[in-house]
């Protein structure tokens, strides 16, 4: 069923000719409602272009065909013949092109202009005005007026980032209309709330130890929010941690800092990193388990330590004990650091069966051989496993209670085959998941322990022989050169962390002889691990059953303050209202009283419940899985407001169908926060929005009437470009037309864009040297500033320029800035004393002494880059298109390539290739011809890597290099 | 004589048009000795330097002219070391580009006087130094070439490298893990699995 606002939508964008932009919320269903404004294409006004970056092109293909399939799309790729591309441009069928594609076909009049009917735009919020996709436009227009432009956009936030963004968009895309679909709007409220789907909103109480992480690393973002603040470089307001939860974060900082991002300190640098950090670890706390995420904080460390500030900070000391406390426990006999874990294991089993709680952790010690130290292991579990695994057996429950009452009525009614759909954020916990309902929780754990134990020892296991020591080697204690911990006790540290090191070294090589032992024998001690205790906590809530979590965190001192919020049959819209209502305020919480909530003892029975069908997806995959699935009862695992709204969108149009959906969120956690934040931030887009429409100015000829002159549309981006135009009303310089030749790759950047709008002539090409030919002398090779740094370590640049100099008399360096960051390398602090190797200014040199005709230009941006292009040409001869071609290409093979290399070779692979040890210049080809991809390679044996290499001593190198161990953490 | 002409040789040599520009007191990691040189810094035999400041240029235009013109064909390596110090850069620096690439400069930019004289250092002291520098070599140590070879592939940090190694082992488990272990890997998302796995999996030559 086709949602009515769906409808309404495409009526007003039909209307209008000339075309329009959507932006609507999130979740609404973007795919749905093209598919519904695709189907109304009439083929007899010709093709119409549907414009997406390469890699999305399948997916969404078949995306659009699974809601209607009889859709006429086709895909233009780069390998279409010419003659079969043209037929397809003026098919009339909707066409999936890439920007890249569609300007050189246009450019170079392989798309006739008179056969396109419009254009269609997705992802509207990434264009700006110097992107491909504004060349497109203009182009079109130039040829045909009456061209529609459509664009979409379903990320309000990102459409107001940056000054009048939308405005200049609408500007660079000829759009005069604009219309906006907020969640809010009357229309779409209406229709999405009038049979919203059941509602059950299940607030889990995290551990103590995650309560205690979460709170230090919000204590450690503040404090380089306090520390940025101190700089004076940023806006104070922005910088708040609620705003830190999201992505869109960096981009306020680094738009106010780039400008100035040289005169920087280091520290600040590393500030704005640190909080990137912080971020992550805030998101992953909540989403991987215990062990998963001390290893990633083991990462962190090994990778960051040495830059970092916030390792340093006095919290984030916290978060690394906290993070290991969840997982095991360190201490030695003697005492001196923890008194508590001197209890015997045993004893303290008992000590929590007292409690009795459904305390989850299980633990058991190991004991190193000298008897001094203890690891305790705890391996907690995320505390929502268990609720999931609750909530299902009660949906189970349920279900059969019904299938009773009403079998005998609809007999063989059932709807679907009782899938209940788990949405989580990643794959990864989605297999995770799955393991803890077919498996045990337990044995997930275990399970992620023992990986996690097994990656410190990788190394010393080859070096040691492996044979069966139940005492620790000596050689166990080495720290392998990592900083260790950082801990409070200084002097205590190092020999405790040494000590703590033997004992995970012991414990390993315990679970390494395990497994072989096991693998001797056959299995038998497998139920050890899980059948310690399957604590059921259930709850209750008015007659119906809805399972709680009762959890206990560690020491079993704070267990009365860890109940379960459970609010009945709240909508999701009423989140949203409440939200808006109560601006700052944790608004959900508002509505949620703690209703009767009841501890039940561990039910004695409780161990293999049935559990309806599960299927878990992962809300990054981005598939339709609704309407896929059908399901009924949907389990939120990882609250998202976008696949809360694409809930809403899925009851709407089966309105015949009961959905339920629980609600997974832990409580009073930055998952909560982040999730209410999203909602008010997208509110807050909208509103924006709304006030921008209001103010907008749309010039009359914004359909592209007075185009004849390429310069009306020059953007007059500095004083001294005024200038220019004053002089001569900007025209006299194209008195003829120039021309320049411009690589195929080079159209992945604005600059052929630019050109253009100066008025010269863009002769897209396949070229071996250089990216711009300017003239039958000039050729240019351009590099951004992160291209310069890194095509120097590549040594790229060094043999671009090589060839450069050897076909061209001008062969010229353009090192071009970003109009919007610093134009400079360095700030002065940075230049340093000596001359260092790995300055910019050391290669730099370095280069022009080896190759003293090089010419460099350096500009300020796009925009100056043109102007010098102009004034250098002003003089010379036009460039020739067809020796500019044959240009470099290797004579014996005879073929001029006519495609780009990017899609005919998986250029990551081979920059990859060419990066590995004993891979030269001279053999990477052979070694491309004789195996066909590098997992093929990782497998040669070294007598074959010769023959390809033509050496065995290279092809020894690379052998060892492959199969070397990585060395270990700790 | 003989002697200080050796002497001179390792100096940068500074005509005495440039007496009292402030540039010559951070030249110090080489020494350097005012001359009568037609250009303003003699770096080498064969390489030389023409000292312009933006803010000079804009008051006398044609002055960059004259001096590349006094040059003659002498130098192999010809340097015009602009000192940028205005702030509308555009026009100025287009007309300092113009004049320099049409007369056969090489222009460097500074944006200080500090930054300034270490171009004319390193010059002098990389004066015989081979390429390899530049060529692509770098650490031979095994992490560095892991990073190294690793971060080709977008989005790849060296966080995930220290994840990827320490899960798989080494490189060549690396890169022929299957996607689904590539995706346990913490901090591995599902585009950077899918980057990883199309670089390792899809052929070198995509069939046309």
């Amino acid at each position: 069923m086709v949602l009515k606002f769906h409808q309404q939508i495409v009526g007003d964008l039909v209307d209008d000719p000339n075309g329009g932009l959507v932006i609507l919320s999130s979740g609404l269903s973007l795919p749905k409602l093209l598919s519904s404004f695709l189907s109304l294409h009439d083929s007899s006004r010709g093709s119409l272009l549907l414009l997406h970056s390469p890699h999305h092109s399948s997916s969404l293909k078949s995306l659009l065909l699974s809601f209607s399939p009889d859709l006429p799309l086709s895909d233009i790729t780069a390998d279409l013949p010419y003659t079969h591309r043209l037929s397809l441009y003026s098919s009339g069928r909707i066409l999936l092109v890439s920007p890249r594609i569609l300007i050189v076909d246009l450019l170079t009049n392989k798309a006739p202009a008179s056969l396109i009917s419009g254009l269609i735009f997705l992802s509207t919020h990434s264009l700006s005005e110097s992107s491909t996709e504004s060349f497109i436009v203009r182009i079109l227009k130039s040829f045909k007026k009456d061209a529609s432009v459509y664009a979409f956009s379903d990320k309000p936030h990102a459409m107001v980032s940056g000054f009048a963004k939308t405005e200049r968009i609408m500007k660079s895309l000829f759009i005069k209309k604009l219309h906006l679909w907020p969640r809010f709007q009357v229309n779409v409220s209406d229709e999405l709330e009038r049979d919203p789907p059941e509602v059950i909103d299940i607030r889990v109480p995290m551990s103590k130890y995650m309560v205690g992480i979460q709170g230090a690393i919000v204590e450690v973002m503040d404090a380089c929010l306090k520390e940025m603040r101190k700089t004076n470089k940023v806006d104070v307001e922005d910088l708040t941690v609620e705003n830190g939860l999201f992505k869109s974060f960096d981009e306020i900082v680094r738009r106010q800092l780039d400008p100035i991002w040289h005169t920087l300190g280091k520290k600040t640098k590393q500030l704005v990193s640190d909080l990137k950090t912080l971020r992550k670890l805030l998101d992953y706390l909540v989403r991987y388990d215990a062990v998963s995420f001390l290893k990633y904080l083991d990462t962190l460390r090994v990778s960051e330590s040495f830059r970092s500030v916030w390792i340093f900070a006095e919290s984030s000391y916290k978060i690394f004990d906290y993070a290991k406390k969840r997982v095991y426990r360190f201490g030695r006999s003697d005492g001196k650091i923890n008194a508590k874990t001197k209890i015997k294991s045993s004893k303290k089993r008992k000590l929590k069966e007292d409690d009795d709680n459904g305390e989850e952790a299980i633990s058991s010690s190991s004991t190193t051989s000298m008897n001094t130290s203890v690891l305790e292991e705890v391996l907690e579990e995320s505390p929502k496993w268990k609720v999931l695994r609750d909530v299902l057996e009660e949906i189970e429950e349920e279900r059969q209670k019904q299938a009773l009452s009403t079998e005998l009525l609809f007999d063989g009614e059932e709807d679907n085959n009782g899938i209940v759909l788990v949405a989580c954020k990643d794959e990864r916990s989605c297999m995770q998941l799955e393991d803890c309902i077919s498996n045990t929780p337990q044995k997930v754990m275990r399970d992620e322990w023992e990986k996690y134990l097994l990656s410190k020892v990788e190394l010393r296991g080859v070096q040691t022989p492996q044979k069966k020591k139940p005492k620790a080697p000596k050689g166990y204690g080495i720290l392998d050169g990592v900083i260790p911990v950082i801990t409070a006790q200084n002097t205590e540290a190092s020999s405790a962390c040494k000590q703590e090191h033997e004992a995970l070294m012991a414990a390993a090589s315990k679970i390494k002889n395990l497994a072989k032992k096991q693998s001797d024998a056959t299995v038998d001690t497998e139920p050890q691990v899980g059948s310690s205790r399957q604590g059921k906590g259930r709850a209750k809530v008015k007659k119906k059953k809805v399972p709680a979590n009762v959890q206990q965190s560690g020491d079993g001192d704070n267990c009365n303050n860890t109940k379960p919020y459970i609010d009945n049959q709240s909508k999701i819209s009423d989140l949203e209202n409440e939200v808006e209502k109560n601006g700052i305020n944790p608004a959900i919480q508002n509505g949620v009283l703690e209703k009767h909530v009841m501890r039940v003892n561990a039910a004695k029975d409780g161990d293999s419940k049935q559990l309806p069908l599960v299927y878990f997806h992962a809300l990054e995959s981005d598939r339709p899985i609704l309407d896929i699935l059908k399901p009924s009862v949907i389990i939120v695992y990882h609250p998202d407001m976008t696949f809360v709204r694409e809930i809403e969108v899925y009851k709407a149009e089966n309105p015949a169908k009961q959905v339920k959906v629980y609600f997974l969120f832990y409580e009073d956690s930055t998952e909560v926060r982040k999730f209410e934040a999203s909602i008010r931030r997208e509110n807050g887009a909208f509103e924006s929005l709304i006030r921008q429409k209001s103010m907008m100015m749309i010039p009359v000829d914004q359909d592209g009437f007075c185009l004849s002159s390429s310069f009306s549309l020059e953007p007059q981006a500095s004083s001294s470009q005024n200038s220019i135009t004053r002089k001569a009303g900007g025209r006299k310089e194209v008195e003829k037309e120039m021309q320049v030749i411009v690589d195929m790759r080079e159209f992945m950047s604005s600059l052929p864009n630019v050109l253009h709008q100066k008025g010269m002539r863009i002769i897209p090409v396949t070229l071996e040297v250089g990216d711009y030919i300017l003239s039958p002398l000039i050729c240019v090779e351009r590099k951004s500033i992160q291209d310069l740094f890194m095509s120097f370590t590549s040594g790229r640049l060094y043999h671009q320029v090589e060839t450069m100099v050897r076909y061209y008399r001008i062969p010229v360096l353009l090192i071009e800035f970003s109009q919007d960051k610093s134009f400079s390398f360095q700030s002065v602090s940075d230049i340093g004393d000596d001359v260092t190797p790995n300055n910019i200014i050391s290669k730099l040199s370095l280069l022009v002494l080896h190759f003293p005709r090089l010419r460099i230009i350096w500009s300020r941006g796009l925009h100056a880059t043109a102007e010098i292009f102009a004034s250098l040409k002003a003089n010379q001869d036009e460039p020739d298109e067809a020796r500019a071609i044959r240009v470099g290409v290797p004579s014996e093979e005879g073929i001029i390539e006519n495609d780009v290399r990017a899609e005919n070779y998986n250029t990551s692979a081979v920059e990859f290739l060419r990066r590995l040890p004993g891979v030269t210049d001279s053999n990477y080809r052979a070694m491309m011809d004789g195996c066909k991809s590098l997992a093929e390679l990782a497998l040669l044996p070294v007598d074959r890597l010769a023959e390809l290499m033509g050496g065995r001593k290279a092809a020894q190198t690379l052998r060892d290099f492959l199969d070397a161990k990585y060395p270990t953490l700790l | 004589s003989s002697s200080s002409s050796s002497k001179n040789r390792n100096a940068i040599l500074v005509s005495n048009r440039q007496k009292g520009n402030p540039l010559l007191k951070h030249i110090r990691n080489v020494r350097w000795d005012f001359a009568d040189v037609v250009c303003d810094y003699l770096l080498g035999q064969n390489s030389c330097a023409l000292y312009l400041s933006l803010r000079y240029h804009l008051l006398h235009p044609d002055y960059l002219y004259y001096r590349i013109r006094e040059l003659q064909k002498n130098f192999k390596l010809r340097v015009v070391l602009c000192h940028v110090d205005v702030e509308d850069v555009v026009k100025p620096l287009l007309e300092v580009t113009k004049t320099a690439l049409l007369h056969d400069c090489t222009l460097f930019c500074g944006w200080s006087l500090e930054e300034c004289a270490r171009y004319l250092e390193t010059i002098k002291v990389y004066e015989n130094k081979p390429a390899d520098l530049i060529q692509g070599h770098m650490d031979t140590d095994y992490l560095s070439r892991l990073n190294h070879a690793l971060t080709t592939i977008r989005h790849v940090n060296k966080t995930d490298v220290v994840t990827l190694g320490s899960t798989f082992g080494s490189l060549s488990s690396i890169m022929d893990a299957s996607m689904e272990d590539l995706a346990r890997c913490p901090g591995i998302g599902e585009r950077k699995v899918k980057r990883l796995y199309d670089t390792f999996h899809e052929p070198f030559k995509r069939i046309v």
